[in-house]
């Protein structure tokens, strides 16, 4: 073990991956998504009618937080060419004679266009214009009805008789980096992981090291792989405890199972990931392959673990498939623990997943051994 | 007189263009572990992402409902609900906290709640709320949740009004609830996918990457195998910094010329999202993104020692190149200090381009800015490369001099010893 600690010392490339890496993506992340969620994303306005209200209506718009005109532009085409350069990301379109139809009672339609190329930006500022358009009918009506003599609770209740009162359990703010970052960086470290385990194991190989690493354990291949990997074990854990203590302590991000069960498990993933890492190494032998595998896997995490697109969305395949991701477990644990607070009892099943995980490497060990003591580097 | 001489370095110069050019590509189909990168990974990983994202939208978000109105109102706004394509009502509880017991469970995303006064309030003209909570772990949970009962309201809100009314035709009825109608268009991507929203990004990204990976691979292999761990090889062919560069580049460009077609235009046929580009257009900008990447990634290879260590050092960029670009986070909520840093790497620039020219067919002006870049990346990294391998070959020319001198010493001192003897 000392023996590892001083080659991990020495090589610069562990630094690299198990400090310097992470922390670049805990900076990368945490600065970019800082505002939690996108603010006067630029939109443009087709306003044919230019009337007072019209005015009125763009102005109401620009309000809102998410969005922000920036250009008026004399036709669709126009507008729409924008859209195609990238400057905006959604239009709003008041067809001549708007203002003059809504006073005569002939139901003018105004529309609005939303680039969904960019999912987030053009929905939020669906979202906006939606709402916007909503309102300039409610004015309208509402307007009608003061006239008549109601007041503004009958107007209300004339206009509108339904509302609907949304709750956002844990998230009121629908804060894009709260729902991001937690399972973000969690899983560029166990990416990292993946790859630095079978890294160290196959530089034995590759150095000729195998037969001495053995010697220095008695031959035993179970001491030889603690050996190794308890080093990283500590400087990944401390890794991820560092990634806890700084969102929910630093960041206050919403926590409320406890920091010291998110604590666990980033153990748990830490300690899963490195098995996963032998099994790769000792299922394909060759520090290439496991590589390849390694990172393929680990990039493919990010996808399937649900949180961008839910797993229930996906193919039936693809749902069961999910389960052999370690990254997918902590996902659920997450959001049992952290994100929600409910018992730990409701996520029983990830725990035990990511503790299946750990006997991942029992199954590849005399392999293992056998390659320690007899495989030379093949290039 | 000195035309002749050209002439020749020309034909030289091309001769062993094709030479360096032939053996790259001999070396590329002999290593296994580049050959994964350059053919195995583009064709199999756009098929799994787009596998993965193939649904597009969630459907069917199972939803619970508690309703204590209990009314002919209720039981109708429920049903409306159930009928839209994003919720599908799973249970009905008793109270809230059944309910919340079913989330806890993971069982259902979302509660409806619906008062005891819901219909009561409307017979009476007042107005009334219905609630919704909805569980946080995907924004797309909310998102259905939200839609459908908004939806839903808005469709009960307009029979409540008619009802009330009491008007004579039905286009007075249509007046009178919507003085001023809307018509939302969901541009270049009808179905508001997220399939036809990610998948375009993460191809231009596979292309890079992979020529990251595959480039670097192939580089710590040659260092490896040299004697002097040089990377650049000692011949009669090797000496020319140009024709090394460009002989390297154009293996890898005419694998990946093949390699982007089948990434950037059979892969979204196959799982038929939004493609729309002119051809031409299409052509002549992958055609700059291809070099940008190409001596990106060659210059980068100069820092690869060994051949395992460019996994560990490329890998893990590809989740923030993607955030990075301006796809999945709006580029214009990225802040500048990143924004700039972005700029190095070719894939922000081929994203934006492609996705505009893919998905909304942009013609070449439009994205002219992006366009540029690109060459002017093509420029610099090839620049940059030629100077990287211009002092590769001066090490290597070192090395064997070092060497030359050591055997000549040896070659004097045996001399030596004959004539002593």
């Amino acid at each position: 073990m000392r023996r590892e600690v001083l080659r991990i010392a020495t090589k610069p490339m562990y630094l690299f991956c198990m400090i310097i890496a992470p922390l670049l993506c805990y900076v990368f992340f945490a600065t970019l998504m800082s505002n939690g969620l996108p603010t006067d994303l630029p939109a443009g306005v087709v306003d044919l009618d230019n009337t007072s209200t019209t005015r009125n209506i763009i102005r109401n718009l620009d309000a809102f937080q998410q969005t922000k005109i920036v250009a008026q532009y004399s036709s669709v085409a126009e507008a729409r060419k924008a859209v195609q350069k990238g400057e905006i990301y959604a239009f709003y379109y008041i067809p001549e004679g708007t203002t003059e139809e809504t006073l005569a009672s002939r139901q003018p339609k105004v529309s609005f266009y939303a680039n969904y190329s960019y999912l987030i930006a053009g929905s939020l500022i669906y979202r906006d214009m939606r709402t916007m358009s909503e309102l300039a009918g409610g004015a309208v009506g509402r307007a009608t009805l003061y006239a008549k003599g109601a007041t503004e609770d009958q107007a209300m209740a004339f206009l509108q008789p339904i509302v609907i009162d949304s709750h956002a359990i844990n998230n009121p703010w629908l804060n894009y980096s709260v729902y991001l970052c937690n399972t973000l960086f969690p899983g560029v470290l166990m990416l990292l992981i993946f790859m630095t385990t079978a890294y160290t194991l196959g530089t034995e190989i590759k150095e000729n090291t195998g037969k001495e690493l053995m010697a220095l354990a008695d031959n035993s291949i179970v001491t030889a792989l603690i050996g190794k990997i308890l080093p990283q074990t500590l400087v990944f854990f401390i890794m991820a405890t560092f990634h806890n203590i700084y969102l929910y302590g630093f960041l206050h991000f919403p926590c409320h199972g406890g920091i010291f069960s998110m604590i666990m498990a980033g153990l748990l993933l830490v300690l899963a990931s490195q098995a996963v890492g032998i099994f790769f190494y000792g299922l394909f032998g060759s520090m290439r392959l496991a590589l390849s595998a390694a990172s393929l896997w680990g990039v493919l995490s990010f996808s399937i673990s649900g949180f961008t697109f839910p797993v229930m969305a996906m193919h039936p395949t693809l749902q069961a498939l999910s389960n052999l991701f370690p990254l997918r477990h902590y996902f659920l644990l997450y959001v049992n623990q952290a994100l929600n607070g409910y018992p730990i009892i409701y996520a029983w099943h990830s725990v035990v997943a990511l503790m299946l995980f750990l006997l991942l490497p029992f199954f590849v060990l005399k392999k293992l051994r056998q390659i320690m003591e007899t495989y030379v580097y093949l290039p | 007189m000195k035309h002749q001489p050209f002439r020749n370095i020309v034909r030289q110069g091309l001769s062993s263009l094709f030479h360096i050019c032939a053996r790259e590509l001999k070396n590329v189909f002999k290593d296994q572990g580049v050959l994964i990168f350059f053919i195995l990974v583009p064709l199999a990983y756009p098929l799994v992402y787009a596998f993965i994202y193939t649904e597009e939208v969630v459907r069917d978000v199972p939803a619970a409902v508690v309703d204590n109105s209990r009314s002919s109102m209720s039981r109708e706004f429920i049903r409306m609900v159930d009928a839209t394509p994003d919720i599908k009502v799973q249970s009905y509880c008793a109270d809230m906290e059944e309910a919340q017991n079913l989330i806890e469970e993971g069982r259902v995303y979302g509660i409806i709640y619906i008062p005891e006064e819901f219909a009561r309030n409307i017979s009476q003209g007042k107005q009334t709320s219905v609630s919704i909570f909805s569980d946080m772990s995907g924004l797309l949970y909310y998102k259905s949740l939200l839609m459908a009962t908004t939806n839903v309201s808005l469709e009960m809100n307009k029979d409540i009004k008619i009802k009330r009314m009491g008007n004579s035709t039905a286009r007075q009825d249509e007046i009178s609830t919507a003085p001023l109608e809307y018509e939302e268009v969901s541009l270049f991507n009808p179905q508001d996918g997220f399939a036809s929203f990610l998948i375009p990004a993460v191809l231009i990204l596979i292309i890079q990457q992979t020529l990251l990976l595959g480039i670097g691979l192939s580089a710590g292999t040659a260092r490896e195998t040299n004697r002097y761990q040089d990377l650049v090889p000692l011949s009669r062919k090797y000496n020319g910094t140009l024709r090394i560069v460009l002989g390297k580049s154009l293996a890898y460009f005419l694998i990946y010329s093949m390699v982007s077609a089948y990434v950037l235009c059979a892969v979204p046929k196959m799982f038929s999202l939004v493609q729309i580009p002119d051809q031409i257009t299409l052509l002549v900008f992958i055609l700059p993104y291809l070099l940008a990447c190409i001596f990106f990634a060659m210059t980068c290879s100069i820092f690869i020692h060994h051949r395992e260590s460019c996994m560990m050092i490329y890998v893990f960029t590809s989740v923030p190149l993607l955030f990075i670009s301006g796809i999945s986070w709006p580029g214009a909520a990225i802040p500048d200090f990143w924004k700039v840093i972005s700029w190095i790497f070719p894939s922000t620039f081929g994203i934006n381009g492609f996705v505009r020219i893919n998905s909304m067919g942009a013609t070449l002006s439009d994205v002219l800015p992006e366009f540029r870049a690109l060459w002017i990346h093509a420029g610099i990294y090839f620049i940059t490369t030629c100077i990287v391998y211009r002092r590769q070959i001066q090490i290597s020319h070192s090395h064997v001099e070092e060497k030359l001198k050591r055997v000549r010493k040896y070659f004097r001192l045996k001399k030596k010893e004959d004539i002593i003897k």
